[in-house]
């Protein structure tokens, strides 16, 4: 693994940070580790903030951080430091090693055999998600980043509201992940992320206030949609004005897909195989089970180059792989580790899920892209949710309640904005009234779930 | 108590050079300077399926750096004391003094720290244990679960202790130092009565050693895993709407955590996005309704002997007699009012500035009595175990999730109910408090607090109170 070229880019782990790795490795072996994982991670961090089109914050962060599991007499332990000085690690890699040994036995723990891990993550770069240009980027530059999102002071004059405060945020981050084990494993991911975001407070002729907010990312800075942010959460705030009381009832509702990942959430932590081996999860027994609607077709797909969310190895080094996780209403796939594997006697599969994807469904022929607008259409009367206030859902039963805001509409057209409602159901229930899924989630997002839309949903008002 | 040189040591610092570091942060125009050193260690172990075969230890070492200009904040900080990177990350602060204009007042306020606040002793050093020591309490908790429900069929227990070495040097001159201890214990069950399931976690947390772990908190863990399933169990949805809700003793200090705690913060009321903006002095709430935030109360999660900005620990009424008294102050927006900071300048490590954020947030006693407040209502719901809270600042709205409560009809409680969001305007929710119980509890369990991307330990409490109208989630 080449690092020098890396030396001169912060966030980057350098060829001596990277043998500090092998260090440790070297160190809990030789102190009686009968395997070992380790993580060292790498970050940098820098954010201008502007309050009301001005130089409000600037924060600068660096982080580095070296992560460890210890498996030693059938015992096994995680560990953590960022004090990475040799002599540090030294005494962190034998005290490790010590409190493994007062750990009780668990002989299901195991490194994932040499045959499951990834081999082709050796440069980080092979996700296609780190922009070389990071480099170039100064104070001054990230700056005027923040400076042109400002609209403030530039308002057009309106009866209806006052702005009463503008936020305005630039921040980028460079991530770097180099996972090794005793088994043979060593692989690398980079990653390099920038933000552009606003948070507008406008204020009505009856002093109720009200905000919006609006967030671009990309892994590539030229590929950032700038100067659009202020524009559009003021927009998302004024059409919070007027709220009028909503009595609720049983309904259709739209989810936008700015939060429509709210809904698909406790899913995907449902699949997850220590909830299941837990008892802890509405989908136990689930799996090759049709639960859902045979319009909701989930997808993991990490491998897509140059998109949010792709990875190549999992937090155990297992190498990932494009697969459906519920297909056509079906559980295709538990999130199963190698540990959980041994436990429940099952296929393993990879610890968690990377970029979840869930497919279109009954979206209009004649339409190019199916937003909410158009799901509105597609149910004629009921409740558009453009954000989630709070709630939960109960992992163990799926039945849940979340407290929502967003607009009442008929005929497929918005009449006015709701507040202080909420929904309540089950999640079974909930997916299983999936009326239509949209095409139009966000390029931005690691998590693509485009607007939904279900019926016979019970909202409270 | 460690002294002055031992925090000197551990950070690998002299006083000379936390000189340099502040003269260095003010030499583009900065009109205060602030450093935070922090060592923490954090150990957790866990106790699954009889067996505590997981756990470990970690370990958070660095130094934060804050330069102010009027109102304005760089900040920096560096995993490591080595001079030249804490100059560098000192550089990196100070970039907001030479972007700047001059703006805004800048006192920040000046604080006796020769104060010597102990909210919390410790009797036995949890760094002093090994695992050891810990895997019985976890084992005799698990097996005090199993004993008291057969319907238990998984137990998990954990214990979660950390302790954080803090010194904090500012371009006053003031040097305070802290060592905050703070442990957890936590069980969850499951449980299963005819083919349905049903959990259960409940946890209690202090700032204090590992003493906190004695046979009579192994026994009130146990106990309250295990009580209410039987209404877990037979827990129905109620109708949805409006109507009046109960608010018991205790936990349901998350109402004025989410419904006016969070809109009482000066950050929010400095740049005028609060629903609580321009509104001191003012009453917002019945008379004779006092809210107090401390961070003196003894063993408290939510104590501390100085905030973040090393200005010390304090007892803050936001509200009394039912008008607003106070807002929650870090320095800076202390420094925006013309007022001393309140001591709420809290950060969740050395990585973040400080904000202000509350401690131990609770309501005064009252005269009424539980059972003449319950009995006050016709056809409401009485609720009592909660997670997951949240607000919207501008707008007030606030919402908490119910875990636990009954129906209330005719003035009794009934059915059980459970996993409802319970949805209110924090103003309108303030001001519909119409009866205060005289039974305060401060609640015990393990509260985070998260704002900004940030986790600080809080705790609450409440007498048992009602609220005149809330929207209640249902079928």
């Amino acid at each position: 693994m080449n690092y020098m070229k890396n030396k001169e880019i912060q966030g980057l782990i350098t060829a001596d940070e990277a043998s500090v790795a092998g260090f440790c490795m070297d160190a809990l072996l030789k102190n009686g580790a009968s395997d070992a994982r380790i993580s060292l991670s790498k970050s940098t961090s820098d954010t201008v903030e502007m309050l009301n089109g001005e130089l409000d914050k600037v924060s600068h962060s660096s982080d580095r951080a070296i992560v460890i599991s210890v498996f030693a007499d059938g015992k096994y332990g995680t560990f953590s430091t960022n004090m990475l000085e040799r002599k540090e690690i030294e005494a962190f890699a034998a005290k490790a090693v010590r409190a493994v040994r007062l750990m009780e036995e668990d002989r299901d723990r195991s490194l994932p055999p040499s045959s499951r891990t990834a081999k082709d993550a050796v440069t980080g770069r092979e996700t296609g998600l780190f922009d070389e240009k990071y480099a170039d980027i100064d104070a001054e530059r990230r700056f005027r980043m923040a400076e042109n999102e400002c609209m403030y002071g530039k308002f057009s004059k309106d009866d209806r509201y006052d702005v009463i405060s503008e936020e305005c945020e630039y921040s980028d981050l460079v991530e770097d992940n180099y996972l090794i084990d005793s088994a043979g494993f060593s692989g690398r991911h980079t990653e390099s992320s920038f933000v552009l975001s606003s948070e507008m407070t406008i204020k009505s002729p009856d002093g109720k206030k009200f905000s919006g907010s609006w967030w671009e990312s990309s892994p590539f800075i030229d590929r950032l949609d700038t100067c659009r942010c202020a524009a559009k959460a003021l927009e998302r705030a004024v059409r919070q004005l007027g709220p009028v009381h909503h009595e609720g009832g049983r309904l259709a509702m739209v989810v936008d897909t700015t939060v429509s990942s709210k809904l698909i959430s406790p899913v995907i932590s449902a699949l997850n195989a220590f909830s299941i081996y837990q008892k802890s999860s509405f989908l136990e027994d689930s799996l090759g089970k049709k639960v859902f609607s045979a319009g909701m077709t989930l997808m993991d797909l990490p491998r897509t180059y140059g998109k949010p969310g792709a990875r190549l190895y999992d937090s155990e080094g297992v190498a990932t792989k494009d697969a459906p996780v519920i297909k056509c209403g079906q559980v295709c796939n538990y999130f199963i580790n190698t540990y959980m594997s041994a436990k429940m006697n099952m296929e393993p599969t990879v610890e968690s899920i990377s970029r979840p994807v869930l497919l279109p469904w009954n979206c209009p022929e004649d339409n190019g892209i199916t937003d909410a607008d158009a799901l509105m259409k597609i149910c004629g009367k009921g409740i558009l949710v453009t954000g989630f206030n709070g709630g939960n859902c109960n992992g163990v039963t799926g039945d849940f309640s979340y407290g929502i805001e967003g607009f009442a509409f008929e005929n497929g057209e918005i009449l006015y904005p709701v507040r202080e409602m909420l929904i309540t159901g089950n999640m079974s229930g909930l997916w299983n009234n999936l009326v239509a899924a949209g095409n139009d989630s966000r390029e931005c997002r690691k998590w693509q779930i485009p607007s939904l839309a279900f019926e016979n949903v019970d909202f409270s008002g | 108590m460690k002294n002055v040189q031992y925090y000197l040591d551990r950070f690998r610092v002299t006083e000379k050079q936390l000189d340099e570091l502040i003269c260095t942060a003010l030499s583009r125009g900065g009109d205060y300077a602030d450093l935070f050193f922090e060592y923490t260690v954090y150990q957790e172990l866990l106790l699954r399926d009889g067996q505590v075969s997981s756990g470990g230890f970690h370990v958070d070492y660095g130094v934060g750096i804050r330069v102010l200009k009027g109102e304005r904040t760089g900040y920096a900080y560096s995993e490591s004391t080595e001079m030249s990177d804490m100059l560098a990350a000192t550089a990196a602060a100070s970039y907001i003094a030479k972007a700047s204009s001059d703006n805004g007042r800048k006192t920040y306020g000046r604080f006796q720290t020769s104060a010597k606040n102990d909210f919390y002793p410790v009797l036995d050093d949890w760094r002093n244990n090994d695992a050891g020591r810990f895997i019985p309490v976890l084992t005799e908790l698990e097996k005090r679960i199993f004993s008291k429900d057969s319907r238990t069929v998984k137990v998990i227990a954990k214990n979660v202790w950390s302790e954080s070495e803090i010194m904090m040097y500012n371009s006053f001159g003031e040097l305070t130092c802290d060592f905050r201890p703070i442990g957890n214990l936590i069980a969850a069950g499951v449980f299963i009565q005819n083919d349905r399931t049903e959990s259960r976690t409940v946890s209690k947390s202090f700032r204090t050693g590992a003493e906190m772990l004695d046979e009579n908190l192994v026994e009130r863990l146990a106990v309250e895993t295990v009580s209410g399933v039987d209404d877990m169990f037979a827990a129905i949805r109620p109708k949805g709407g409006r109507m009046p809700v109960v608010m018991g003793a205790g936990a349901s200090g998350i109402l004025l955590h989410e419904a006016m705690g969070h809109s009482f913060e000066a950050d929010f009321n400095r740049k005028d996005q609060s629903v609580f903006s321009g509104m001191l002095g003012k009453k917002v709430c019945n008379s004779g309704i006092n809210i107090v935030d401390d961070a003196t109360i003894r063993s408290n999660r939510g104590a501390c002997n100085y905030d973040d900005e090393g200005v010390p620990g304090q007892r803050t009424y936001l509200v009394r007699d039912g008008v607003l008294e106070s807002y929650i102050h870090d320095r800076l927006s202390a420094n925006s009012f013309g007022l001393p900071s309140t001591g709420n300048g809290r950060r969740e490590s050395f990585r973040f500035y400080p904000l202000p954020r509350m401690r131990a947030t609770y309501m005064e006693n009252g005269q009424a009595s539980k059972a003449d407040i319950i009995a006050s209502v016709k056809k409401g719901i009485y609720v009592d175990e909660f997670s997951n809270g949240q607000v919207q600042i501008g707008e007030g709205d606030f919402t908490f999730y119910v875990k636990r409560g009954y129906l209330i009809e005719n003035g009794r409680l009934t059915a059980p109910v459970k996993d409802l969001n319970v949805i209110g305007n924090g103003p309108r929710a303030l001001a519909d408090i119409t009866a205060v119980g005289n039974d305060l509890e401060i609640d015990d369990g393990s509260w985070t607090c998260g704002k900004d991307g940030q986790e600080v330990p809080v705790s609450c409490g409440m007498p048992t109170v009602l609220v005149g109208s809330l929207t209640v989630g249902g079928e």
